[in-house]
């Protein structure tokens, strides 16, 4: 079995102390960073994600992988910024004023560091403001909203309400997910996506990231 | 037969003439008399009041009595975020810093933070509808408990140190035990654990932490007399069969969960199984022929109303629409009729030819009822109780008139009205008053005005 095998088998079992291990290994054994990051934890972490979307696994096997990917990219972090690797976008994501779950958020954060996304998280009960001011400062391609209750969602209305006053519509895109959101929910208040899951909320912010990416790029060589 | 007896009989696995109907109405009892979350999970008087206006509008076979997880992890020592349209969210974890277990000295006493309000709150509901009415008690389930006072840790917890988890889990059941003794001593005959997070694990780790102190819980619920039942939120499809294997007299699924599938897994335990009118797409959103089209399709799938209640997902929004909840009450209690009126809905069309009166110029003020059937709905029988008070006092000075759901040519009629939800009052053509019943003052000031 390669070295990125097995990390990203122990990845999957949540074994945090051999990933770890396995991670130096590799690092020692010359590997570029960029290979160990992508063919060894984020190919364990798209395992996990795909198990948790068809209900094979459930929140504490991923939360287990989740640290153990974080352990072994802790130790990548310091290699890739020298080699001047960038995360493929960059989103901020929150649980909406009035509203403390979190255990949705954290696992859609999880998911998406595990494609490879940079992720500001802004925590719980964020004011609509603080979705706009923090991705406008931090240059985020996207906005992500979770709420858990019927009386908070709302507040999201007020979230892509405050982007398009802000106009930044055509730059940063809002995603919303939370127990009760719906796809109509999304399209009744002019969200951009909704994701049912946490494993397919980080494969449509890959695919959002890549395009605005290249629509960014296509205008700047204007 | 009393509707709560034709509960209890469900609940001892018997078939019963119909499914028994208990609307989870927690928060949105205050709705229905005008107070806010707060003020019902924080004053007796307002939520007796609410609980009361629940009964006499929902006609419930069972209800709630309270519905707050928080009410347990508050007095443990979480802070608590109220809201003004749903029950409260805890807001930190007492033991998110420590990876220890309370002393037991910290339990609940019923003279702690809420439950002398709760309490009192149920013997008067025991006193007030208690012979006729089978009362819910609901405690906040081992796991939940746990994860309010630990954090999301408790996850974690699993894999790096199962022992903690168990004495944790078994600290909680211990709180769990203690608030069945209180809530039954009160007047509770149904024990429901609530343990929503049940549905974010494996059924191994389910079997591994959970099924000890549930079995244990349950069997104590039994030992001191009262039905049990265990709520779940979610998806939980993978975990029935384990929540089975715990022995409670029934289990509340929620829309995640496919009902009749799963209850083909409850009947081989011979465990009830209620549920699952979903909260927001129909409940909360929906139209009431939605929600009683819901209903009647419902049990037109089951072949005899055994081990089965028909109730909401879980706690309903606090802005359900009145309308929606009568409803399902109509559905539940007169399903055939109901089942007649959905089909006729759906298949009235505008050739049924109906004259409507020349509203702009009517000899008296016109006031018109609709109802499902005001000799059935307990709602509609009080909106035409209200109407007729009305007439009396004006005589004939007003024209009044009942038009039922049940016929045909009233259903056109509500259509080309534009009615949308029932029990509901016109005056001259207008909306006047939608399923809240009015006071006699305010139907005398609403028809005064047109006098």
């Amino acid at each position: 079995m390669s070295i990125f095998n097995e990390i990203s088998e122990n990845l999957q079992k949540g074994k945090a102390k051999t990933v770890k291990e396995l991670v130096q290994q590799a690092i020692n054994e010359g590997y570029p960073a960029k290979q160990i990051l992508e063919e060894g934890l984020l190919v364990g972490m798209g395992v996990v994600g795909e198990k948790f979307k068809n209900n094979d696994v459930f929140v504490p096997e991923v939360l287990v992988a989740a640290r153990a990917m974080n352990i072994g990219a802790a130790l990548l972090k310091p290699l890739l910024m020298e080699a001047g690797v960038e995360a493929s976008g960059r989103v901020c994501i929150g649980t909406v004023k009035g509203d403390l779950h979190d255990i949705g958020k954290n696992l859609v954060k999880m998911m998406m560091e595990g494609k490879g996304l940079e992720v500001v998280d802004l925590g719980t009960d964020v004011p609509p403001e603080k979705f706009i001011e923090t991705a406008q400062e931090q240059g985020c391609q996207i906005i992500c909203c979770s709420a858990l209750l019927t009386t908070t969602m709302g507040m999201m209305e007020e979230v892509v309400a405050l982007a398009d006053k802000a106009g930044i519509r055509d730059n940063i895109k809002i995603m919303v997910g939370g127990a009760p959101v719906t796809e109509s929910f999304c399209r009744k208040i002019g969200a951009d996506k909704y994701s049912a899951d946490a494993a397919s909320a980080a494969d449509a912010a890959v695919e959002i990231c890549k395009t605005l990416i290249i629509e960014q790029e296509e205008r700047g060589s204007l | 037969m009393t509707q709560k007896e034709l509960l209890f009989s469900a609940l001892r696995h018997e078939v019963t003439e119909r499914a028994p109907w208990v609307p989870f109405a927690g928060v949105h009892a205050g709705a229905l008399i005008g107070a806010d979350a707060i003020e019902l999970l924080t004053n007796e008087d307002v939520l007796v009041k609410a609980l009361l206006e629940v009964n006499r509008l929902y006609k419930p076979d069972g209800q709630p009595v309270v519905f707050d997880l928080q009410l347990e992890a508050e007095i443990l020592g979480c802070q608590l975020l109220w809201a003004k349209d749903g029950p409260p969210s805890v807001a930190n974890h007492p033991l998110a810093d420590t990876m220890t277990v309370p002393c037991r000295c910290t339990l609940p006493k019923p003279e702690d933070g809420r439950l002398p309000m709760v309490l009192s709150a149920m013997r008067r509901m025991k006193e007030a509808v208690g012979e006729t009415t089978a009362l819910y008690g609901l405690i906040c389930g081992p796991f939940t408990l746990a994860s309010h006072l630990r954090g999301n840790d408790i996850f974690m917890d699993m894999y790096d140190d199962e022992e903690y988890v168990k004495d944790l889990l078994g600290y909680c059941a211990d709180c769990g035990k203690l608030m069945s003794d209180y809530f039954i001593e009160a007047g509770m005959d149904v024990i429901a654990v609530v343990d929503p997070l049940v549905s974010q694990i494996s059924s191994a780790h389910f079997e591994e932490f959970l099924t000890d102190p549930f079995v244990d819980l349950f069997a104590h619920i039994k030992k001191k007399g009262a039905f049990s039942s265990f709520f779940v939120c979610g998806d939980a499809t993978r975990n029935i069969e384990v929540m089975c294997i715990t022995k409670p007299d029934s289990i509340s699924v929620d829309e995640n969960v496919d009902i009749l599938a799963s209850k083909t897994i409850t009947d081989k335990y011979n465990i009830l199984i209620g549920g699952n009118i979903p909260l927001t797409s129909i409940m909360l959103h929906g139209t009431q022929q939605d929600n009683m089209k819901y209903v009647v399709d419902l049990l037109a799938k089951v072949k005899e109303y055994k081990n089965l209640i028909i109730a909401p997902g879980c706690d309903m929004p606090y802005a359900v629409p009145i309308d929606n909840v009568i409803g399902i009450t109509q559905a539940v209690l007169q399903t055939a009729e109901v089942r007649e009126m959905v089909k006729n809905y759906v298949s009235v069309e505008d050739d049924i030819d109906i004259e409507l009166p020349d509203y702009a110029h009517l000899t008296k003020p016109l006031v018109e009822v609709f109802t499902l059937d005001s000799a059935t709905c307990a709602a509609c029988t009080y909106m035409m109780g209200a109407a007729n008070v009305a007439k009396e006092y004006f005589g004939d000075k007003i024209d009044m008139v009942e038009y039922k759901f049940t016929v045909k040519e009233n259903i056109a009629r509500c259509k080309k009205i534009g009615v949308k939800n029932l029990p509901s009052i016109y005056i001259n053509g207008k909306l006047k008053f939608s399923s809240i019943i009015p006071s006699k003052e305010k139907l005398e000031a609403a028809i005064n005005e047109v006098l």
